[in-house]
């Protein structure tokens, strides 16, 4: 099963765009970055389910809320970043 | 007691904003700092209070409200970021040292008062419209006089500052709570505030509602971007270096909600109610000096200042402290205001009223000064 961990700039970016989502009835929790991803240190993501990707992408640019970098993670535990628009 | 002295910090707040205190204190940690459930429930209550915040003060980011410690704070970033050496500044003639202090310390700065007469708002106005020319790098204007009550044009000045393209920072420290505050409207740069009068909160917050670029007051950590040795450009995170007032934004969160269910506008209108009714007392007392406004809408909210012929405003202070009444007395740090009023000499004696005042507590006021004044 693949997931999505949608890297925000700062943990309030992460908790307004969970919130969309939410409302939305997408599932969207916040986790902190894996390391492997943030190159930057200690950074907030917004994990959801592969099967709500594209229509999460939608409703954050719609709320002005662009994503800073998206990955996908599989079963196994691998990041591939994701381009989106 | 009879308290007040709300004017400076309310003493009197909702039990609501006491349980969150203790509440945060007992599981709460620190917002983007760990995994754990501490954590997870101090971001979340921090995040509420910026939403709370954000909707109540027409902020259409949550992001862009900021926790600071106090209004001053709050001013302090303000005005850094937007004062440089050697810039020409424009301020009303009824700000604090919160304002004129930072602003002294800023080498070479030019300072424009707009000095107009006490509760005459189109003086007020006409003298912004002289002052600020295409030079000014910023006007900054309370939105109530901490000492007089009297509530400046704000939406007039804005409406100034939005045509001339100057930017404008609020003092809000006395309105936020009593008065309506729209951000989106007034277009202002900042609006500055805190936590601990109107809006009910502990002692030690505040909100500092951003609107250009910043630079920040303290650096440090802040949970994020933490390989790098910048502050990140992004607000929150960028003006909130170290950990954050959890408990003391708990408890603002229950006084934002309180103000919001109650409304601004009603509170504003029993404290202005009280106030009148204070001013109508002390006025009939001999010897009794009232800073009240003549005919006209109202532009005095719930502060009011008064003074005693032949009595040293500090003495009666103190006189009223001893018979358990609490108000505050001398220049209320604000030398400018009483510069402006023309009070600078003797200082005034200042009653302010929150939203746990009642009318049987303002005459029991009244008829105490009555008496010592008697004696």
């Amino acid at each position: 099963m693949v997931n999505y961990l949608i890297l925000c700039r700062s943990l309030t970016r992460a908790q307004r765009s969970a919130a969309v989502l939410k409302r939305a009835g997408i599932s969207a929790g916040i986790v902190r970055c894996p390391k492997e991803i943030s190159a930057e240190g200690c950074s907030h993501c917004v994990k959801i389910a592969g099967r709500t990707f594209e229509r999460a992408i939608a409703l954050l640019m719609l709320a002005e809320l662009r994503p800073k970098r998206v990955f996908s993670v599989d079963g196994l535990g691998s990041f591939e970043e994701v381009e989106f628009t | 007691m009879i308290y007040l002295d709300s004017a400076a910090t309310t003493l009197q707040k909702p039990n609501q904003v006491l349980w969150a205190v203790q509440r945060a204190m007992r599981t709460m940690a620190s917002p983007g700092r760990g995994s754990h459930r501490a954590a997870e429930l101090a971001a979340q209550t921090a995040f509420a209070c910026r939403e709370e915040a954000a909707q109540l003060f027409g902020v259409g980011d949550p992001e862009r409200v900021i926790f600071t410690c106090n209004a001053t704070h709050g001013l302090n970033i303000a005005i850094k970021s937007l004062v440089k050496p050697g810039d020409t500044v424009v301020v009303s003639g009824y700000e604090h040292n919160a304002v004129t202090r930072p602003l002294a310390a800023v080498e070479g700065v030019e300072i424009r008062v707009a000095d107009g007469p006490l509760f005459q708002p189109e003086e007020m106005l006409a003298r912004f419209e002289q002052l600020v020319t295409p030079e000014v790098a910023c006007v900054i204007c309370n939105h109530i006089s901490n000492v007089f009550g009297y509530i400046l044009p704000m939406d007039e000045i804005a409406e100034l500052c939005m045509r001339r393209n100057v930017p404008l920072i609020v003092d809000a420290s006395q309105s936020a709570g009593t008065i309506p505050i729209d951000m989106e409207r007034w277009k202002a740069a900042f609006v500055a505030m805190p936590g601990h009068k109107g809006l009910y909160g502990p002692q030690g917050t505040g909100l500092l509602l951003c609107n250009a670029p910043t630079i920040p007051l303290v650096e440090g950590g802040t949970g994020s971007a933490s390989a790098l040795q910048q502050m990140p450009d992004d607000l929150p995170d960028r003006l909130e270096a170290g950990t954050h007032n959890i408990p003391g934004i708990a408890g603002l969160l229950e006084g934002l909600r309180f103000v919001r269910r109650r409304g601004v506008a009603q509170i504003g209108q029993n404290e202005t109610g009280l106030s009148q009714r204070m001013a109508l007392g002390l006025s009939r007392i001999p010897g009794i000096r009232v800073f009240e406004q003549g005919e006209g809408p109202r532009c005095r909210g719930g502060v009011l200042s008064f003074r005693a012929e032949g009595h040293d405003c500090e003495e009666l202070g103190r006189k009223l402290g001893e018979l358990g009444i609490a108000v505050r007395s001398g220049l209320h740090c604000a030398p400018l205001a009483h510069k402006t009023a023309g009070t600078f000499e003797t200082g005034t004696i200042r009653a302010s009223i929150s939203a746990f005042n009642t009318m049987d507590e303002v005459e029991r006021f009244v008829g105490t000064v009555a008496h010592i004044l008697k004696k």
